[in-house]
Protein backbone atom coordinates (compact mmCIF):
# COMPACT_ATOMS: atom_id res chain seq x y z
CA UNK A 1 0.00 0.00 0.00
CA UNK A 2 2.62 2.09 1.17
CA UNK A 3 4.68 1.54 -1.82
CA UNK A 4 1.78 2.31 -4.45
CA UNK A 5 1.23 5.47 -2.61
CA UNK A 6 5.03 6.68 -2.80
CA UNK A 7 4.86 5.49 -6.63
CA UNK A 8 1.95 8.17 -7.11
CA UNK A 9 3.72 10.35 -5.45
CA UNK A 10 7.11 10.00 -7.11
CA UNK A 11 4.97 9.93 -10.64
CA UNK A 12 3.21 13.52 -9.92
CA UNK A 13 6.51 15.22 -8.34
CA UNK A 14 8.08 13.89 -11.81
CA UNK A 15 5.02 15.14 -14.06
CA UNK A 16 5.12 18.77 -11.74
CA UNK A 17 7.88 19.40 -10.44
CA UNK A 18 10.68 18.19 -13.30
CA UNK A 19 11.13 20.46 -16.87
CA UNK A 20 10.69 16.97 -18.46
CA UNK A 21 11.65 16.88 -21.72
CA UNK A 22 13.07 20.42 -23.40
CA UNK A 23 11.21 22.21 -21.24
CA UNK A 24 12.15 25.51 -19.93
CA UNK A 25 9.79 25.87 -17.30
CA UNK A 26 8.56 22.89 -14.40
CA UNK A 27 4.30 23.13 -14.75
CA UNK A 28 4.53 23.86 -10.99
CA UNK A 29 6.67 26.98 -12.08
CA UNK A 30 3.97 28.02 -14.59
CA UNK A 31 0.85 27.24 -12.16
CA UNK A 32 2.51 29.56 -8.97
CA UNK A 33 3.25 32.10 -12.26
CA UNK A 34 -1.00 31.65 -13.25
CA UNK A 35 -2.42 31.84 -9.73
CA UNK A 36 -0.58 35.12 -8.94
CA UNK A 37 -1.56 37.01 -12.24
CA UNK A 38 -5.13 35.82 -11.55
CA UNK A 39 -4.77 37.73 -7.88
CA UNK A 40 -2.60 40.51 -9.54
CA UNK A 41 -5.50 40.80 -11.91
CA UNK A 42 -8.04 42.00 -8.64
CA UNK A 43 -5.71 44.91 -7.61
CA UNK A 44 -6.32 48.16 -9.38
CA UNK A 45 -2.74 50.09 -9.06
CA UNK A 46 -1.83 52.36 -12.57
CA UNK A 47 1.57 50.74 -12.91
CA UNK A 48 0.10 47.38 -13.64
CA UNK A 49 -3.22 49.03 -15.48
CA UNK A 50 -0.37 50.75 -17.71
CA UNK A 51 0.75 47.29 -18.30
CA UNK A 52 -2.38 45.52 -18.64
CA UNK A 53 -2.90 48.13 -21.37
CA UNK A 54 0.32 47.63 -22.90
CA UNK A 55 0.24 44.01 -23.14
CA UNK A 56 -4.08 43.79 -24.32
CA UNK A 57 -3.26 46.89 -27.00
CA UNK A 58 -0.37 44.55 -28.30
CA UNK A 59 -2.36 41.38 -28.16
CA UNK A 60 -5.45 43.03 -30.05
CA UNK A 61 -2.92 44.12 -32.81
CA UNK A 62 -1.22 40.66 -32.96
CA UNK A 63 -4.79 38.48 -33.02
CA UNK A 64 -6.24 40.91 -36.13
CA UNK A 65 -3.14 39.69 -37.97
CA UNK A 66 -3.86 36.16 -36.95
CA UNK A 67 -7.43 36.46 -38.03
CA UNK A 68 -6.99 37.52 -41.53
CA UNK A 69 -7.09 33.95 -42.93
CA UNK A 70 -10.05 32.69 -41.41
CA UNK A 71 -11.93 36.14 -42.54
CA UNK A 72 -10.85 35.98 -45.94
CA UNK A 73 -12.47 32.61 -45.68
CA UNK A 74 -15.41 33.54 -44.00
CA UNK A 75 -15.37 35.97 -46.55
CA UNK A 76 -15.54 34.26 -49.08
CA UNK A 77 -17.81 31.66 -47.98
CA UNK A 78 -20.39 34.56 -47.55
CA UNK A 79 -20.09 36.31 -50.98
CA UNK A 80 -20.26 32.54 -51.85
CA UNK A 81 -23.81 31.85 -50.01
CA UNK A 82 -25.20 35.32 -51.41
CA UNK A 83 -24.85 34.21 -55.22
CA UNK A 84 -26.45 31.02 -54.41
CA UNK A 85 -29.34 32.97 -52.56
CA UNK A 86 -29.90 35.34 -55.11
CA UNK A 87 -32.75 34.51 -56.84
CA UNK A 88 -34.88 33.96 -53.24
CA UNK A 89 -33.43 37.24 -52.09
CA UNK A 90 -34.46 38.73 -55.00
CA UNK A 91 -38.00 37.99 -54.57
CA UNK A 92 -37.80 38.58 -50.74
CA UNK A 93 -36.62 42.12 -51.38
CA UNK A 94 -38.86 42.64 -54.37
CA UNK A 95 -42.03 42.21 -51.98
CA UNK A 96 -40.39 44.20 -49.05
CA UNK A 97 -40.05 46.90 -51.55
CA UNK A 98 -43.77 46.50 -52.03
CA UNK A 99 -44.72 46.64 -48.26
CA UNK A 100 -42.58 49.54 -47.73
CA UNK A 101 -44.07 51.69 -50.22
CA UNK A 102 -47.62 51.02 -48.92
CA UNK A 103 -45.90 52.05 -45.40
CA UNK A 104 -44.48 54.80 -46.40
CA UNK A 105 -47.84 57.14 -46.50
CA UNK A 106 -48.39 56.28 -43.49
CA UNK A 107 -45.10 56.77 -41.96
CA UNK A 108 -45.14 60.21 -43.70
CA UNK A 109 -48.19 61.15 -41.92
CA UNK A 110 -47.00 59.83 -39.03
CA UNK A 111 -44.02 62.22 -39.12
CA UNK A 112 -45.75 65.41 -39.77
CA UNK A 113 -48.26 64.74 -36.55
CA UNK A 114 -45.04 63.82 -34.29
CA UNK A 115 -43.38 67.12 -35.41
CA UNK A 116 -46.34 69.09 -35.02
CA UNK A 117 -46.94 67.67 -31.50
CA UNK A 118 -43.24 68.52 -30.05
CA UNK A 119 -44.01 72.16 -31.97
CA UNK A 120 -46.99 71.86 -29.39
CA UNK A 121 -45.33 70.91 -26.32
CA UNK A 122 -42.08 72.81 -27.07
CA UNK A 123 -39.52 70.45 -27.38
CA UNK A 124 -36.06 70.94 -28.88
CA UNK A 125 -35.04 67.54 -30.81
CA UNK A 126 -30.78 68.55 -30.36
CA UNK A 127 -28.93 66.47 -32.98
CA UNK A 128 -26.31 64.58 -31.57
CA UNK A 129 -22.66 64.90 -32.67
CA UNK A 130 -20.86 63.58 -29.51
CA UNK A 131 -20.40 60.23 -31.59
CA UNK A 132 -16.94 58.65 -32.23
CA UNK A 133 -16.87 56.31 -34.65
CA UNK A 134 -14.25 53.29 -34.59
CA UNK A 135 -13.85 50.29 -36.39
CA UNK A 136 -14.70 47.07 -35.11
CA UNK A 137 -10.82 45.08 -35.35
CA UNK A 138 -12.20 41.79 -33.70
CA UNK A 139 -15.07 39.90 -33.45
CA UNK A 140 -15.49 37.76 -30.48
CA UNK A 141 -18.60 35.96 -30.60
CA UNK A 142 -19.76 32.73 -28.83
CA UNK A 143 -22.26 31.62 -26.57
CA UNK A 144 -20.24 32.44 -23.68
CA UNK A 145 -18.39 35.88 -24.46
CA UNK A 146 -19.69 38.16 -26.84
CA UNK A 147 -17.98 41.38 -27.08
CA UNK A 148 -16.20 43.27 -30.20
CA UNK A 149 -12.59 45.41 -29.56
CA UNK A 150 -12.38 48.83 -31.58
CA UNK A 151 -9.57 50.37 -32.17
CA UNK A 152 -9.81 53.60 -30.44
CA UNK A 153 -9.72 53.48 -26.76
CA UNK A 154 -8.12 56.42 -23.85
CA UNK A 155 -6.70 58.27 -26.95
CA UNK A 156 -10.31 59.28 -27.97
CA UNK A 157 -11.56 59.49 -24.99
CA UNK A 158 -13.43 56.49 -24.78
CA UNK A 159 -14.21 55.80 -20.86
CA UNK A 160 -15.71 52.16 -19.31
CA UNK A 161 -19.50 52.62 -19.17
CA UNK A 162 -20.45 54.28 -22.68
CA UNK A 163 -22.78 53.15 -24.84
CA UNK A 164 -22.19 51.43 -28.38
CA UNK A 165 -24.40 52.44 -31.43
CA UNK A 166 -24.82 50.85 -34.73
CA UNK A 167 -25.53 53.55 -36.85
CA UNK A 168 -28.37 54.82 -34.59
CA UNK A 169 -29.48 51.58 -32.45
CA UNK A 170 -28.01 50.70 -29.13
CA UNK A 171 -25.26 47.33 -29.37
CA UNK A 172 -23.53 47.11 -26.40
CA UNK A 173 -21.32 49.01 -23.68
CA UNK A 174 -17.64 49.73 -23.19
CA UNK A 175 -16.38 47.33 -20.71
CA UNK A 176 -12.81 47.69 -21.16
CA UNK A 177 -10.36 50.51 -22.26
CA UNK A 178 -6.63 50.45 -23.50
CA UNK A 179 -4.67 52.99 -24.88
CA UNK A 180 -5.60 52.33 -28.48
CA UNK A 181 -8.45 49.58 -27.97
CA UNK A 182 -11.69 49.22 -25.98
CA UNK A 183 -13.68 46.03 -25.46
CA UNK A 184 -17.61 46.34 -25.92
CA UNK A 185 -19.66 44.03 -24.24
CA UNK A 186 -22.82 43.28 -26.54
CA UNK A 187 -26.12 43.42 -25.15
CA UNK A 188 -26.37 39.61 -26.20
CA UNK A 189 -23.25 38.79 -23.73
CA UNK A 190 -24.38 36.57 -20.79
CA UNK A 191 -23.11 39.27 -18.63
CA UNK A 192 -25.13 42.13 -20.07
CA UNK A 193 -27.99 43.73 -18.67
CA UNK A 194 -29.60 46.97 -19.58
CA UNK A 195 -32.69 48.51 -18.34
CA UNK A 196 -35.15 49.41 -21.11
CA UNK A 197 -38.47 50.49 -21.72
CA UNK A 198 -40.89 49.66 -24.34
CA UNK A 199 -42.82 51.41 -26.53
CA UNK A 200 -46.27 51.64 -26.55
CA UNK A 201 -46.91 49.32 -23.49
CA UNK A 202 -44.37 51.60 -21.48
CA UNK A 203 -43.14 48.52 -19.18
CA UNK A 204 -39.68 49.23 -17.72
CA UNK A 205 -37.73 45.83 -17.56
CA UNK A 206 -34.16 44.27 -18.02
CA UNK A 207 -32.64 43.37 -20.96
CA UNK A 208 -31.00 40.31 -20.24
CA UNK A 209 -27.88 38.41 -22.59
CA UNK A 210 -27.98 34.91 -22.24
CA UNK A 211 -24.95 34.32 -25.35
CA UNK A 212 -27.90 33.78 -28.10
CA UNK A 213 -28.73 36.11 -30.77
CA UNK A 214 -31.73 37.57 -29.09
CA UNK A 215 -32.01 38.86 -25.00
CA UNK A 216 -34.32 38.72 -23.45
CA UNK A 217 -37.03 40.71 -21.23
CA UNK A 218 -36.55 40.52 -17.00
CA UNK A 219 -37.71 41.69 -14.27
CA UNK A 220 -41.16 42.83 -15.74
CA UNK A 221 -44.13 43.51 -13.77
CA UNK A 222 -47.02 41.04 -13.40
CA UNK A 223 -49.52 42.62 -15.49
CA UNK A 224 -47.50 43.96 -18.48
CA UNK A 225 -48.83 44.89 -21.34
CA UNK A 226 -45.78 44.17 -23.78
CA UNK A 227 -47.14 43.03 -27.06
CA UNK A 228 -45.54 41.06 -29.98
CA UNK A 229 -43.85 43.90 -32.42
CA UNK A 230 -43.59 46.21 -29.22
CA UNK A 231 -40.79 48.75 -29.77
CA UNK A 232 -37.46 48.45 -27.51
CA UNK A 233 -35.56 51.43 -26.02
CA UNK A 234 -32.79 52.22 -23.33
CA UNK A 235 -34.86 54.02 -20.44
CA UNK A 236 -31.75 55.74 -18.80
CA UNK A 237 -32.45 54.41 -15.70
CA UNK A 238 -29.23 53.67 -14.12
CA UNK A 239 -27.99 56.93 -15.22
CA UNK A 240 -25.29 55.87 -17.59
CA UNK A 241 -26.80 55.77 -21.36
CA UNK A 242 -29.05 58.53 -22.54
CA UNK A 243 -32.86 57.26 -22.44
CA UNK A 244 -34.53 56.74 -25.90
CA UNK A 245 -32.26 54.71 -28.27
CA UNK A 246 -33.50 51.86 -30.07
CA UNK A 247 -32.93 48.46 -29.50
CA UNK A 248 -35.09 46.45 -31.15
CA UNK A 249 -38.67 44.69 -31.25
CA UNK A 250 -40.43 42.40 -28.72
CA UNK A 251 -40.85 39.04 -29.88
CA UNK A 252 -43.43 36.72 -27.48
CA UNK A 253 -42.21 33.23 -27.12
CA UNK A 254 -44.41 31.12 -24.87
CA UNK A 255 -43.53 32.61 -21.48
CA UNK A 256 -40.57 34.15 -22.62
CA UNK A 257 -40.06 37.60 -24.43
CA UNK A 258 -37.24 37.98 -26.58
CA UNK A 259 -36.27 41.32 -28.54
CA UNK A 260 -35.45 40.92 -32.13
CA UNK A 261 -32.14 43.43 -32.38
CA UNK A 262 -32.54 46.29 -35.03
CA UNK A 263 -28.78 45.34 -35.73
CA UNK A 264 -27.31 42.07 -37.23
CA UNK A 265 -24.27 42.33 -35.04
CA UNK A 266 -22.79 39.58 -37.02
CA UNK A 267 -22.27 42.12 -39.53
CA UNK A 268 -20.93 45.11 -37.99
CA UNK A 269 -17.56 47.22 -38.94
CA UNK A 270 -18.18 50.20 -37.73
CA UNK A 271 -19.68 51.51 -34.20
CA UNK A 272 -20.56 54.99 -32.80
CA UNK A 273 -19.51 55.50 -29.06
CA UNK A 274 -21.80 57.94 -27.81
CA UNK A 275 -19.71 60.18 -25.58
CA UNK A 276 -22.32 62.02 -24.11
CA UNK A 277 -23.92 60.49 -21.36
CA UNK A 278 -21.10 60.25 -19.43
CA UNK A 279 -19.94 63.53 -19.43
CA UNK A 280 -23.71 65.02 -18.66
CA UNK A 281 -24.12 63.00 -16.23
CA UNK A 282 -20.77 64.20 -14.35
CA UNK B 1 26.99 21.85 -43.13
CA UNK B 2 23.55 23.06 -44.73
CA UNK B 3 20.40 21.66 -43.90
CA UNK B 4 18.05 19.92 -46.42
CA UNK B 5 14.78 20.93 -47.79
CA UNK B 6 13.98 17.11 -46.07
CA UNK B 7 15.10 18.32 -42.90
CA UNK B 8 14.02 22.15 -43.29
CA UNK B 9 10.58 21.09 -43.60
CA UNK B 10 10.63 18.61 -41.09
CA UNK B 11 10.92 21.22 -38.68
CA UNK B 12 8.81 23.10 -40.27
CA UNK B 13 6.23 20.64 -39.58
CA UNK B 14 7.01 20.18 -36.59
CA UNK B 15 6.05 23.54 -35.39
CA UNK B 16 2.13 22.86 -36.42
CA UNK B 17 0.90 22.21 -33.01
CA UNK B 18 2.90 25.37 -31.63
CA UNK B 19 1.12 27.50 -34.44
CA UNK B 20 -1.95 25.65 -34.15
CA UNK B 21 -2.07 26.55 -30.78
CA UNK B 22 -1.33 30.04 -30.69
CA UNK B 23 -3.31 30.60 -33.85
CA UNK B 24 -6.70 29.58 -31.96
CA UNK B 25 -5.44 31.35 -28.75
CA UNK B 26 -4.96 34.78 -30.78
CA UNK B 27 -8.18 33.62 -33.45
CA UNK B 28 -10.16 34.05 -29.98
CA UNK B 29 -11.22 29.88 -31.66
CA UNK B 30 -10.62 27.91 -28.77
CA UNK B 31 -14.03 26.82 -28.63
CA UNK B 32 -15.34 25.58 -31.42
CA UNK B 33 -19.42 26.22 -31.62
CA UNK B 34 -21.70 24.89 -34.76
CA UNK B 35 -25.39 24.87 -34.03
CA UNK B 36 -25.82 22.35 -30.41
CA UNK B 37 -21.85 21.08 -30.38
CA UNK B 38 -19.02 22.83 -28.55
CA UNK B 39 -15.71 21.55 -28.46
CA UNK B 40 -12.70 22.78 -26.62
CA UNK B 41 -9.88 22.28 -28.75
CA UNK B 42 -7.38 24.10 -27.26
CA UNK B 43 -7.90 21.32 -24.40
CA UNK B 44 -7.63 18.36 -26.62
CA UNK B 45 -4.66 19.69 -28.42
CA UNK B 46 -2.73 20.24 -25.37
CA UNK B 47 -3.40 16.95 -23.72
CA UNK B 48 -2.54 15.22 -26.90
CA UNK B 49 0.22 16.68 -27.50
CA UNK B 50 1.86 17.01 -23.77
CA UNK B 51 1.08 13.24 -23.55
CA UNK B 52 2.34 11.90 -26.67
CA UNK B 53 4.93 14.66 -27.96
CA UNK B 54 5.96 17.00 -25.00
CA UNK B 55 8.86 17.95 -27.22
CA UNK B 56 6.58 19.55 -29.43
CA UNK B 57 4.80 22.19 -26.90
CA UNK B 58 6.49 23.69 -24.46
CA UNK B 59 4.78 24.44 -21.09
CA UNK B 60 5.80 28.43 -21.46
CA UNK B 61 4.12 28.34 -24.88
CA UNK B 62 1.03 26.87 -23.53
CA UNK B 63 1.40 29.35 -20.72
CA UNK B 64 1.43 31.85 -22.95
CA UNK B 65 -0.96 30.90 -25.01
CA UNK B 66 -3.79 30.58 -21.88
CA UNK B 67 -2.77 34.27 -21.36
CA UNK B 68 -3.38 35.26 -25.43
CA UNK B 69 -6.82 33.43 -24.69
CA UNK B 70 -7.54 35.40 -21.97
CA UNK B 71 -7.13 38.78 -23.12
CA UNK B 72 -8.92 38.22 -26.39
CA UNK B 73 -11.49 36.62 -24.73
CA UNK B 74 -11.63 39.22 -22.10
CA UNK B 75 -11.14 37.09 -18.95
CA UNK B 76 -9.14 37.92 -15.88
CA UNK B 77 -5.32 37.25 -16.74
CA UNK B 78 -3.99 33.46 -15.93
CA UNK B 79 -7.69 32.01 -16.15
CA UNK B 80 -7.44 30.22 -19.28
CA UNK B 81 -3.42 29.36 -18.43
CA UNK B 82 -4.33 27.97 -15.44
CA UNK B 83 -7.16 25.49 -16.82
CA UNK B 84 -4.71 24.59 -19.93
CA UNK B 85 -1.45 23.93 -17.24
CA UNK B 86 -3.83 21.52 -15.57
CA UNK B 87 -4.46 19.83 -18.57
CA UNK B 88 -1.06 19.62 -19.54
CA UNK B 89 -0.43 18.21 -15.68
CA UNK B 90 -2.81 15.72 -15.77
CA UNK B 91 -1.12 14.48 -19.34
CA UNK B 92 2.35 14.70 -18.14
CA UNK B 93 1.25 12.78 -15.32
CA UNK B 94 -0.92 9.72 -17.41
CA UNK B 95 2.46 9.59 -19.47
CA UNK B 96 4.76 9.25 -16.57
CA UNK B 97 2.34 6.25 -15.15
CA UNK B 98 1.44 4.16 -18.52
CA UNK B 99 3.20 2.38 -21.41
CA UNK B 100 1.29 1.03 -23.93
CA UNK B 101 -0.28 4.18 -25.81
CA UNK B 102 -3.58 3.13 -26.80
CA UNK B 103 -6.32 5.58 -27.88
CA UNK B 104 -9.04 3.91 -24.59
CA UNK B 105 -5.88 4.71 -22.31
CA UNK B 106 -5.80 8.24 -23.84
CA UNK B 107 -9.54 8.78 -23.75
CA UNK B 108 -10.36 7.90 -20.36
CA UNK B 109 -7.67 9.86 -18.54
CA UNK B 110 -9.04 12.62 -20.55
CA UNK B 111 -12.11 12.39 -17.84
CA UNK B 112 -9.76 14.24 -14.82
CA UNK B 113 -7.86 16.48 -16.96
CA UNK B 114 -11.07 18.03 -18.48
CA UNK B 115 -12.79 18.00 -15.31
CA UNK B 116 -9.67 19.46 -13.26
CA UNK B 117 -9.67 22.22 -16.20
CA UNK B 118 -13.29 23.26 -16.22
CA UNK B 119 -13.51 23.13 -12.29
CA UNK B 120 -10.36 25.36 -12.17
CA UNK B 121 -12.03 27.50 -15.19
CA UNK B 122 -15.40 27.64 -12.87
CA UNK B 123 -13.81 28.74 -9.48
CA UNK B 124 -11.38 31.50 -11.72
CA UNK B 125 -14.85 33.07 -13.14
CA UNK B 126 -17.11 32.60 -10.23
CA UNK B 127 -14.44 34.84 -8.13
CA UNK B 128 -14.15 37.14 -10.87
CA UNK B 129 -17.23 37.94 -11.12
CA UNK B 130 -17.94 36.78 -14.19
CA UNK B 131 -21.46 34.83 -15.00
CA UNK B 132 -20.89 31.39 -15.85
CA UNK B 133 -23.65 28.87 -17.44
CA UNK B 134 -23.43 25.83 -16.14
CA UNK B 135 -25.51 24.13 -18.65
CA UNK B 136 -22.82 25.37 -21.05
CA UNK B 137 -19.88 24.18 -19.33
CA UNK B 138 -21.22 21.25 -18.46
CA UNK B 139 -22.33 20.49 -22.53
CA UNK B 140 -18.65 21.98 -23.87
CA UNK B 141 -17.13 19.31 -21.49
CA UNK B 142 -19.20 16.00 -22.77
CA UNK B 143 -18.66 17.26 -26.58
CA UNK B 144 -15.10 18.11 -25.83
CA UNK B 145 -14.68 13.96 -24.58
CA UNK B 146 -16.55 12.95 -27.57
CA UNK B 147 -15.18 14.36 -30.35
CA UNK B 148 -11.50 13.57 -28.36
CA UNK B 149 -10.72 10.62 -30.61
CA UNK B 150 -11.53 12.15 -33.93
CA UNK B 151 -8.24 14.73 -33.36
CA UNK B 152 -6.39 11.97 -32.02
CA UNK B 153 -6.45 10.25 -35.10
CA UNK B 154 -5.94 13.48 -36.93
CA UNK B 155 -2.60 14.28 -34.88
CA UNK B 156 -1.68 10.71 -34.74
CA UNK B 157 -2.12 10.72 -38.66
CA UNK B 158 -0.46 13.81 -38.82
CA UNK B 159 2.88 12.42 -36.72
CA UNK B 160 3.27 9.23 -38.24
CA UNK B 161 3.36 11.79 -41.47
CA UNK B 162 6.35 13.51 -39.90
CA UNK B 163 7.89 10.27 -39.34
CA UNK B 164 7.68 8.29 -42.33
Amino acid sequence: MDTSREDVGISIRSAFLRKGTQQRFSLFALTVVSILLIFLETIEAKPLNVIRSIIKDFVYRSAVVATYPTEIFSGSYNLLQKHINLYENYNDLKKQNEDLKNERSKSDFLELENSQLRKLINEQVKLGSNLVSARVMLDVQSPYINSFIINIGANKDIKNGMAVLDGENFIGRIVDVNFFSSRILLITDLNSKIPIISEPSGNHAILSGHGSTEPTLEYLSKDHKILDGDKIYTSGKEGIFSPGIPIGEAKIKKDTIKVRLYSELNEITFVNVSLKSIKENR
Amino acid sequence: MGVSSKEFWIKVVGFLPLLILFFISLNGSSVINIKFFSINIHYILVYYWVLRHPQSLGYGFIFLSGVISDVVLGLPFGINSLSLLFVAGVAAYVRVVTVRITLVNDWISFIPALLFANFVYFVSLYYSNISVEYIYLLKNSVFTFIFYPILWGLFSLFVNLIKS
